[in-house]
């Protein structure tokens, strides 16, 4: 920008780059003061306040001292004006009166008289002189009469044509010029005004200097700017001043609501005085201890809720032992029943089997909601427990004919997990997948990377409904509530398995769809501690059809967030890649509003 | 802040725009003033020009010796138009207070003779009656001649007649104005400024000629000139001038009826002010209305009325009503005329024996008489007393002397003092109320044979060897001083008796040929012979002047010649039966005739 435009290229091409560098830096500069600027604007309170008072009152100020200083010129112009015109009226009277003894203009007192009438006009003695120049021209009798000023001075650059011409037509005129009459330049008020004789006509002239009013003008000119600025600058103190007054509370009730929303409940604002800040604070500081008090009593009643649940779960376990001790022996003795004795042997003996599992899990959430469940990390291999759990489940798969497939790495996969929590969460899943399987293959995949460790638990039963991704995760959540429990499970399951992930710093997500059946995945941080980002194995399965008739056969669909953060689907490039090393691991579909909300139900 | 400070930037611009500029345009206010109304008879007086005489030669000569009248700065410029191209540059001009006019009285009727070639010599046979000077005083003249010589051309060509070269053109001119008494007459007025007497007591009158060319605007500013320009040369040991470097500013102006006079007046004393102010108020007797008087320094005298102020103050105490009385065997008697009043004779009848001739005098209630009465030997001497209302006692002087004329009383200011004057055997005498007689010294030689006291008392018209002089006179030192006498030129020769018949204006007794009585003005430029034939010498004049303090309708005159007593204006003899108090002659003698009458005011 600063690199003008030359007539020769040559020359220019040497410090054409240099301008434009420096020209560079210089707009930069510049730049970086207008955000530094625009950034204070925004960010000060105080100074918006005084930059708009100084603007304004500047602006009023000015303009008032605009119309005072004009006032007063004019005042004293005018004052000045109101004088030479009198003076001229009566000294044409007196010059009219003198020269109407004079019948031609050739009378040989003539000049005398004129001379005389001018030295008088002008005072008398011409040493004594308050600068006003008294000349009486006779220019239609030029060479007859001669120009006579009091004092002597040449006053023809300082009259001009115009003005000679008003009052050759016998009107009385004036006008400011500047000139040179004595030793500087002034200004003069050129008064005319034509005297009549009896032979013709004569022009009186006074020329008076505006120096008096000039620097009486500029006097008070200068008085009202210095008093204007002087205001304008008491204004901005005091605007500074006041704003700050209400500024500093106002940061400090921020400061002290930062500390508040922080967790420390027990801030408080100084109040001082009983003024409106002094209101605020005190509102404030009774807002704050509501608001305390609420949150303690709400934590207070959380705590007893969660005291009840674990005394109650306590409480039960004693009675139900003895019960227990009792229906064993009963349900040892069945054989000597009859049958229908025997057979309410067996229920009650499965009904405490559940019961003993509900009083289990309902021990465990408490646990959780304690904040007394402890991870034990360690390095473990999780392949063995994949193998664990499905071997353990193999029997109810069985009789399920729910046939149950692997893909697990045949290399160890060692993470720092905790292997008891894992095995619970992967048994649950595999338990579920299998429950609600309708005897379709259920599938489990290992998948590792670097950060993470990822385990997908896939079946082909009815799947989820949009919006039961989540569901599932709530405590006694039943997908029919009409449909009979036929496994037994406690409905608690998986809300202990994401209490497990959350506890590894991993995640527990869903992902289903009606008559596509639905596909879990546990992700862990491969060092305990770890924040994840993302997961080696896809949530989506790959065979999953999509909503609005989905990509072809032949094609992949490469499904991942765009670059503007909305989710784009279309083909993918490399066709024969696998669904698992496509896009980056975190990507999602269906239902769920955000990737963001799914994982927010697998943080800690 | 930028904002704030771009707004100060404004401000400060915006108030160094507002100052006083430096050029603006022309702004009308209005019309000027009109034309003052009522402007003055202009051209009124001005001589008529060279062509206005035509061929006549007589009256070209006329006009060219009143060529001169009118404004003193423009008179050679008028006199050059008369003298023929060829010869103007032989009247060398001067310039300002030098410029002064020859004026003259034709003695005979100008003698035109023709040469040859169409030219004529003129001669003028004159008697130099004085130097009119530009500031209006007629100057005793300087000059001798008693005749001047020029000539007179035609047109040069044919064809010029008709254009500015046609007519006369006087050739060889004199190389002075000349303006005769005609002229003087005609295109002059005669003004009297008045000057406060040495003493401050009483104002004396100063003639001046004022040109009637000169516009009744500027009379009022002539006048003040005059009077800061001092009296006449004659009257300045007798009366005093304004003080030096007083000066009028501009002309005096009449705003809305009032004269306004600015005065540059050293010591800015309002007291002389005032002084000036009732100078100016008898020196301006036409003008009736307000006069103010205004200094540099703004002290004014404002006089409402001026006919009022001239009553208030007038010029020199003087009262009406003249009393005649007559000597009548050997004693003064009243005279009784018809329409006028006659008072007691105010001497007690002791002392009214045995007298020639008196003189009475009265001031306040105090009566003045000098009495010529008869001495031993029949010579006679003066007898002179004082007294309260009536003189009671005379004392006669030392001195004896054959022949003693009419003694006249000074108008003294100090009545204490009062002095008087008489001539005895042919000289000047002074004298008092107590008899003492002293020689007044003359600066001009010859037989003094009468004199004449002014009203005012200060100028004493003396009859010096038949001439007529005047002279000022001062009493300071409380003795009677005259000064330098100045000799006035008058067509009467062989003057045997002089009084004053005005301010100004003298009443001679002389002859031109024949016995005749003038009137003439003080300075002789003015003659008016009022009886010009009294058929015999007239040895006793007595005169009541007209005056502006009292005004008469004319002059009183009483005269005697021959032994017989006349009056003027009713131009008859003084009766013996006009003569009050007499006891009626015993039959059979020849009753006497009244002689010496004379006045007492």
């Amino acid at each position: 920008m600063t690199s003008a435009s030359s007539p020769t290229p040559e020359t220019t091409a040497g410090w054409r780059p240099a301008a434009r560098a420096l020209g560079r830096a210089v707009a930069g500069r510049a730049l970086g003061l207008a955000a530094g600027l625009h950034q204070t604007w925004r960010r000060s309170l105080q100074v918006r306040v005084v930059t708009i008072t100084l603007v304004v009152s500047s602006l009023l100020v000015g303009g008032f001292a605009y119309l005072i200083a004009n006032k007063i010129t004019d005042i004293l112009l005018e004052n000045a004006k109101t004088d030479t015109l009198l003076r001229l009226r009566s000294g044409s009277d007196y010059a009219g009166k003198q020269f109407s003894l004079y019948s031609q203009p050739q009378a040989a007192q003539l000049q005398d008289t004129i001379e005389g009438t001018v030295n008088y006009l002008a005072g008398g003695d011409p040493q004594q002189t308050s600068g006003v120049v008294v000349a009486i021209t006779a220019d239609r009798y030029a060479g007859i009469i001669e120009t006579r000023t009091s004092p002597a001075a040449d006053i023809r650059p300082l009259v001009s044509r115009e003005l000679r011409a008003a009052v050759g037509d016998g009107k009385v005129a004036h006008q400011i010029r500047t000139g040179r009459l004595a030793d500087q330049r002034t200004k003069y008020l050129v008064y005319g005004s034509p005297v009549p004789t009896s032979f013709g006509q004569l022009e009186l002239y006074y020329l008076v200097p505006l120096t008096r009013q000039d620097a009486a003008a500029a006097d008070a000119r200068a008085t009202v700017l210095a008093t204007g600025l002087a205001l304008v600058l008491l204004l901005g103190l005091l605007a500074a001043l006041v704003t700050r007054l209400v500024v500093t509370p106002v940061r400090v009730a921020a400061r002290t609501a930062q500390r508040l929303s922080a967790g420390l409940l027990d801030q408080r604002m100084v109040v001082n005085g009983e003024d409106d800040l002094a209101l605020l604070a005190a509102s404030f500081n009774q807002m704050a201890t509501n608001l305390q008090r609420q949150i303690l009593r709400l934590e207070e009643m959380s705590r007893l809720q969660r005291r009840f649940t674990s005394d109650v779960s306590h409480e039960l376990r004693t009675p139900l032992t003895t019960v227990r001790m009792a229906a064993d022996l009963i349900f040892a003795e069945r054989a000597e029943f009859d049958p229908a004795v025997a057979r309410s042997a067996e229920l009650l003996q499965a009904e405490l089997d559940r019961f003993e599992e509900l009083l289990t899990d309902l021990l465990e959430i408490s646990r959780f909601d304690a904040g007394f469940a402890m991870l034990d990390a360690e390095p473990t291999d999780v392949t063995p427990i994949v193998h664990r759990v499905a071997d353990r489940l193999a029997a109810l798969a069985e009789r399920l004919g729910v046939p149950v497939e692997m893909d697990v790495p045949s290399t160890p996969v060692i993470a720092e997990v905790d292997p008891r929590r894992v095995e619970r969460v992967l048994r649950n899943l595999v338990g579920n997948a299998v429950e609600h399987g309708e005897g379709k293959p259920v599938r489990i995949t290992l998948g590792m990377d670097q950060t993470a460790v990822a385990i997908t638990v896939r079946d082909h039963g009815v799947g989820l409904k949009p919006g039961e991704e989540k569901l599932v995760f709530n405590r006694f959540w039943r997908a029919d509530p009409s449909r009979a429990r036929q496994t037994g499970g406690t409905g608690l399951g998986l809300s202990i398995s994401l209490e497990d992930a959350r506890l590894h710093g991993g995640w527990l997500e869903a992902w289903g769809a009606p008559g596509q059946g639905a596909q879990f995945r546990l992700t862990l941080p491969a060092r305990a501690g770890d924040r994840l980002t993302t997961s080696p194995l896809r949530l989506v399965p790959a065979d999953a059809t999509l909503p609005f008739g989905g990509p072809g056969d032949a094609e992949m669909l490469a499904i991942g967030p765009s670059r503007a953060g909305v989710l784009a689907i279309g083909p993918a490039d490399g066709g024969g890649s696998t669904v698992s090393s496509a896009g980056g691991g975190g990507s999602t579909i269906g239902p769920a509003p955000k990737p963001d909300d799914d994982r927010a139900e697998a943080r800690p | 802040m930028r904002r704030a400070l771009a707004g100060v930037v404004g401000a400060v611009l915006l108030l160094a725009g507002c100052g006083i500029p430096a050029h603006t345009e022309v702004q009308v206010d209005g019309s000027g003033p009109a034309v003052a109304a009522g402007a003055a008879s202009f051209r009124r007086g001005e001589p008529p020009t060279r062509t206005a005489s035509g061929d006549d030669r007589a009256a070209f000569v006329r006009n060219f010796l009143s060529a001169a009248a009118g404004e003193p700065e423009r008179a050679y410029e008028r006199v050059k138009q008369f003298i023929a191209p060829e010869n103007r540059a032989r009247l060398q001009e001067k310039q300002g207070s030098e410029i002064a006019v020859n004026v003259v009285r034709l003695t005979e009727r100008p003698v035109i003779t023709e040469n040859a070639n169409g030219l004529f010599s003129v001669r003028l046979p004159v008697q130099q009656i004085g130097l009119l000077r530009a500031n209006g005083v007629l100057a005793p003249p300087v000059v001798t001649e008693t005749e001047y010589r020029f000539g007179l051309r035609g047109s040069v060509l044919p064809e010029q007649e008709g254009t500015e070269e046609a007519g006369l053109f006087v050739t060889d001119p004199p190389n002075v104005l000349l303006l005769g008494v005609d002229a003087l007459r005609q295109y002059y007025q005669t003004r009297p400024v008045y000057f406060w007497s040495s003493d401050g007591s009483r104002l004396v009158p100063d003639q001046r000629y004022l040109p009637l060319a000169v516009p009744d605007e500027r009379r009022v500013s002539e006048v003040v000139k005059w009077l800061i320009g001092g009296p006449s040369e004659w009257l300045s040991t007798g009366a005093s001038r304004l003080p030096d470097r007083t000066a009028l500013i501009n002309n005096a102006i009449e705003n809305e009826g009032r004269w306004e006079v600015n005065l540059d007046l050293p010591g800015d004393d309002n007291r002389r002010l005032a002084q000036i102010g009732i100078q100016l108020a008898w020196s301006l007797p036409e003008l009736d209305g307000q006069l103010q008087l205004t200094t540099r320094n703004q002290s004014r005298v404002m006089i409402p009325d001026l006919r009022r102020h001239r009553l208030e103050h007038p010029a020199y105490p003087v009262t009406g009503n003249p009393q005649r009385f007559t000597v009548y065997e050997g004693a003064v008697h009243p005279l009784a005329l018809p329409d006028e009043g006659s008072a007691p004779v105010p001497l007690a009848p002791e002392v009214n024996r045995d007298v020639f001739s008196a003189g009475l005098s009265r001031g306040d209630r105090r009566v003045l008489a000098a009495l010529v009465v008869r001495a031993p030997g029949g010579r006679q001497r003066l007898a002179t007393g004082s007294g309260d209302g009536r003189v009671q006692i005379v004392n006669p002087s030392p001195q004896i002397f054959g022949t003693i004329g009419r003694p006249v009383w000074l108008r003294s200011p100090d009545p204490r003092q009062p002095y008087g004057l008489v001539v005895a055997d042919r000289r000047l005498w002074r004298f008092d109320d107590r008899g003492r007689m002293d020689p007044v010294p003359l600066n001009v030689a010859g037989p003094v044979t009468a004199v004449a006291a002014s009203l005012e008392g200060h100028r004493i018209a003396v009859v010096i060897g038949g001439v007529l002089h005047l002279a000022s006179v001062n009493v300071d030192g409380g003795v009677v001083t005259a000064g330098p006498a100045r000799k006035v030129a008058t067509s009467l020769t062989d003057l045997s008796a002089v009084d004053w018949a005005g301010e100004n204006t003298l009443v001679l007794a002389g002859t031109t040929g024949r016995s005749a009585v003038y009137e003439v003005s003080i300075d002789g430029a003015m003659e008016t012979a009022l009886v010009a034939d009294v058929g015999a010498r007239v040895t006793h004049l007595a005169a009541y002047p007209t005056n502006p303090v009292v005004p008469l309708p004319t002059v009183l005159i009483m005269y005697e010649a021959n032994g017989v007593a006349y009056r003027y204006p009713q131009r008859d003899t003084i009766r013996r039966d006009q003569v009050v108090d007499v006891s009626p002659p015993p039959n059979g003698a020849r009753p006497g005739s009244p002689t010496a009458p004379f006045f007492l005011s």
